[in-house]
């Protein structure tokens, strides 16, 4: 059965789908071209992996994902905080979580969807590399904040939890 | 073909023992390798046998890997500096889980240890044991004494952290296992110390937007006993001594060895009775066989040996003679037939 498609026509008067796809292509290439903040997903392939029958956990190394795939979007990490571990007294640095913009027509290009659980790994130096784990996928963008304008959404936020080394460690 | 019920299938190749016997193998056991005195058991000295507890009595392996036990108390200052030089570190320097670590309530309150509990007041010395010395050549004794041991409770939370609830179901059924019966021990220099298990809380980071990781605080008890070697005490007993003293007073002679009559056949010796007297007694120093030879102004008598009635008039009888032994005493009670004159009875001895 074909998909119904309707015509946006709201904002006609002065913005229309010529000037969205001119904005989102301008600033997909500030955001590509200069800024340039590479990501790498890693997608939970959730057949191969190998999981518990009741709790549905993975041991370390046991979880299996998709070929990686690099994506570009626009990050923010949140400062770490200096806190106890729970209530147990083990003071240490707690990082940071880290919110990533990113086009969804990028992500159409690409042919990706991230989700709730997979992986996302941010190059924060040559050597160094911090995995998060994906706790909110910014599926849903009905909101004035993702639109142009009020015009179409057009980029989602994704929130991602820095995960322990014994949980996930890449390649 | 079945084994016979009197036929032992387990051997113990190591008695147990039991009653006053294991009282002494634990006392022994409290001062070997060192004084006689027990050695002290302060704040510290509990602390490191609560972790060797759980280091050694409350192992966790998952998927084939121990999970570490921080192997000191998290305080507020030592976990910083710990953490760059422990192994288990991630990128951050943070430490990796899973992982066990103790805490301990700062506090440590007055103790609830029934044995303990305001027995001995004002810190009074008790004798705890006598130890033999050799002082310029006197052998004497030191007497040691110790105040009793006062009870102290101290309060421990147990906390696993880790992000697995395999990890967490392997911690809690070692626990629970070991603590069914609602204590255990660790031994501290000897001393077996009890253990209570209070209460398990959960105190896991569950909200969505932070790392998430489970963390379960298991509270223990420890019932022990503080004792300060400082207020041992060792004090002298009373010792062997000689004394030497001169006098001028003459020694005094021996006294002579008891002499043997002579004549040891027909003695003959008297008994006499003033007037209105009715008793007399004799004691005999040598073993001898007595007979009645005459009597004179008696109408009858009772013969007592050591207070033991022998027989009344038991003379008048034809050839009767009496075995004394040496040192019996003989009473003769009489009957006087005039109160107004004195009363005699004759005998021949023989002494045998």
């Amino acid at each position: 059965m074909p998909q119904k498609i309707v015509p946006i026509t709201r904002l006609n008067k002065f913005f229309g789908a010529e000037d969205f796809s001119l904005d989102v292509g301008m600033g997909k290439e500030w955001l590509h071209g200069d800024m340039n903040f590479t990501l790498v997903l890693y997608r939970v392939d959730k057949t191969k992996t190998n999981n518990d029958d009741i709790y549905g956990e993975a041991t370390q190394d046991s979880i299996k994902f998709h070929p990686p795939i690099e994506f570009k979007g626009l990050v923010q990490v949140s400062p770490p905080e200096n806190k106890f571990l729970g209530n147990s007294k083990l003071d240490q640095m707690e990082p940071g979580n880290i919110r990533i913009s990113v086009y969804q027509s990028h992500l159409d290009e690409l042919g990706i969807e991230i989700e709730f659980g997979d992986y996302i790994g941010y190059y924060e130096t040559e050597k160094r590399v911090r995995y998060y784990s994906v706790a909110n996928d910014g599926r849903v963008v009905s909101d004035n904040k993702h639109t142009y304008a009020g015009y179409k959404p057009f980029y989602r936020t994704i929130v991602a939890v820095p995960v322990n080394q014994n949980e996930f460690r890449g390649l | 073909m079945g084994i016979g019920k009197k036929i032992k299938k387990n051997i113990n190749l190591e008695p147990q023992l039991f009653g006053p016997y294991r009282r002494q193998e634990l006392y022994d056991k409290i001062n070997e390798g060192g004084t006689y005195l027990p050695k002290s058991i302060l704040h510290e000295d509990l602390d490191r046998g609560f972790l060797d507890f759980i280091k050694n009595e409350l192992p966790v392996v998952v998927d084939g890997k121990k999970v570490p036990v921080v192997d000191i108390l998290i305080t507020t200052q030592n976990w910083a500096q710990f953490t760059q030089t422990w192994n288990l570190n991630d990128l951050d320097k943070n430490v990796s889980l899973p992982i066990i670590t103790t805490v301990r309530t700062p506090e440590v309150k007055y103790g609830s240890l029934p044995s303990l509990q305001y027995t001995i007041p004002n810190r009074r010395q008790l004798f705890y044991a006598m130890v033999p010395t050799w002082n310029d050549g006197i052998k004497s004794f030191d007497v040691y004494t110790i105040p009793q041991p006062v009870p102290v409770d101290i309060k421990y939370s147990i906390k696993i952290v880790c992000n697995r609830m395999r990890e967490l179901n392997a911690f809690s059924k070692v626990v629970i296992e070991k603590f069914s019966s609602r204590q255990s021990y660790t031994v501290v220099k000897g001393h077996y110390i009890p253990i209570i298990m209070d209460d398990i809380q959960d105190e896991s980071v569950t909200e969505i937007e932070k790392r998430k990781f489970y963390i379960q605080s298991y509270s223990f008890t420890l019932m022990g006993f503080l004792m300060d070697e400082n207020e041992f005490k060792v004090s002298p007993a009373v010792a062997r001594s000689i004394n030497l003293y001169e006098s001028e007073v003459p020694s005094r002679p021996n006294p002579k060895p008891k002499a043997i009559p002579q004549n040891i056949k027909n003695i003959v010796f008297d008994i006499n009775y003033l007037p209105s007297q009715s008793s007399t007694t004799k004691v005999f120093e040598y073993s001898q066989n007595i007979s009645l030879l005459s009597s004179e102004n008696i109408t009858s008598y009772e013969v007592y040996i050591n207070n033991f009635l022998y027989g009344q008039n038991i003379f008048n009888q034809p050839d009767v003679v009496i075995q004394l032994n040496t040192n019996d005493i003989l009473e003769i009670k009489i009957v006087q037939t005039n109160v107004s004159l004195n009363s005699n009875l004759s005998f021949k001895s023989n002494l045998i």
